[in-house]
């Protein structure tokens, strides 16, 4: 039996239409640039990458701003967002997650790109139908003639198998 | 068609806005993995051109929800003498008056001398890096007043007793940051919480603070009180 996790990398930056997506956008910036200011105090850096690759302890910037958008992340009521199953229905359920901003400025909102990195709880990959995945939530405890509830997610951009268990 | 579906767009976590009923008759094609593309929201079509349309009873809708750091009881916890923490924040070039809506963060160390978002390094051993206890941030109203509710920070080695202020305007940018001293002397709060279990040996007081020691006068605040009833801190910051 093959034990996985997916992953689902979503991107928010200026380019996001959703609302969720907006107030996340909204919320990281304003943040960031809050949090970054404490870091580039008496230099002249102003973007993400100039303060990571230059002030010691800038690289802690993303656990700062977590706070700031766990609101929304609670909103989500453990759902992967927009990955759909076969039938149309966001069926992926997340049990962990994480915050990476990309790149950011602030002085320049535009360079705001985040990504939240979604992790689902472990799922056996009963089998591949063409390019769909086959899964169904790993139960330890149910034995080999129970009848799972599976569900078909396709491969697709952002979503990864991000560990592999076979046992 | 067209409504249902600009409806169904609203949804948390929908995906693609642009996908429409007649998505089988539509090619869509899967976002690249390039850099800078935005989120995988359009749904990939299969090798006949056929998407899997967004299908879900609409809502919840996502509603603004402020940063956890938006607190006034920043205590998160911790053990200690209650502090209440009252600033002001005055308008350096607006005659020394309020300055209404800035938004304040304050941050102190707990009663043992460590710090939340810090640790398992040299400077601090306690690891509490993903924690976020006496930090907190609220915003002026029209007296500049900002309120929190703490404990009386403790010590570490270097450094007279403190609190850490970032004071921004209503957009984020920073006006200033600087931090706050305690009086000193008998009688005064610092000498009867007396450093908690650490007590005051190898102390440093504000006149061989690296931070305070050249201009401490201006940013010691006033803080009565005791130990049963609990302290208050006043200070005024002009930015």
């Amino acid at each position: 039996m093959r034990i996985i996790t997916l992953c689902y990398r979503k991107v928010i930056d200026v380019n996001s239409t959703k609302p969720w997506d907006k107030l996340v956008f909204e919320s990281s910036y304003l943040e960031f640039k809050m949090q970054a200011q404490n870091f580039s105090q008496h230099t002249r850096l102003t973007s993400y990458a100039q303060l990571v690759n230059n002030i010691p302890g800038a690289h802690q910037l993303s656990a700062r701003v977590l706070p700031a958008i766990n609101g929304y992340i609670h909103q989500l009521n453990n759902v992967v967002p927009d990955i759909l199953n076969n039938v149309g229905i966001r069926s992926l359920r997340f049990d962990n997650y994480q915050l990476e901003i990309i790149n950011s400025d602030i002085n320049d909102k535009i360079r705001h790109q985040i990504a939240i990195n979604f992790y689902t709880p472990p799922l056996v990959w009963h089998d591949s139908v063409g390019e769909y995945l086959l899964l169904s939530p790993y139960q330890p405890d149910a034995t080999a003639d129970n009848e799972a509830i599976t569900n078909l997610i396709q491969v697709q951009p952002y979503l990864n198998i991000c560990s592999l268990k076979t046992i | 068609m067209e409504r249902k579906n600009f409806l169904k767009s609203l949804i948390i976590g929908a995906a693609s806005t642009s996908v429409l009923a007649a998505a089988c008759k539509k090619d869509d094609t899967a976002s690249t993995t390039s850099t800078g593309s935005s989120s995988a929201s359009t749904p990939p079509s299969s090798s006949n051109g056929c998407a899997v349309a967004p299908t879900e009873t609409e809502g919840p809708f996502p509603t603004h929800t402020p940063a956890s750091y938006v607190r006034s009881d920043i205590t998160d916890g911790r053990t200690g003498y209650k502090l209440t923490v009252k600033i002001i924040i005055l308008s350096n070039s607006n005659s020394c008056n309020p300055l209404a809506n800035a938004l304040v963060d304050i941050w102190h160390c707990d009663k043992d001398g460590n710090y939340s978002e810090y640790g398992g390094s040299g400077m601090q051993a306690t690891d509490y890096t993903s924690v976020h206890f006496l930090r907190g941030r609220q915003t002026t109203d029209t007296s500049g007043l900002v309120t929190y509710t703490s404990i009386f920070p403790g010590w570490y080695s270097g450094r007279s007793t403190h609190i850490h202020v970032h004071v921004y305007n209503s957009s984020g940018t920073s006006l200033k940051v600087t931090q706050i001293a305690f009086p000193e002397g008998s009688g005064t709060a610092l000498a009867q919480v007396n450093g908690y279990s650490k007590g005051l040996t190898g102390y440093t007081y504000n006149a061989s603070d690296n931070v305070f020691s050249d201009s401490y006068a201006t940013e010691i605040a006033a803080v009565t009180g005791n130990t049963t009833d609990g302290f208050v801190l006043t200070m005024s910051i002009s930015v």
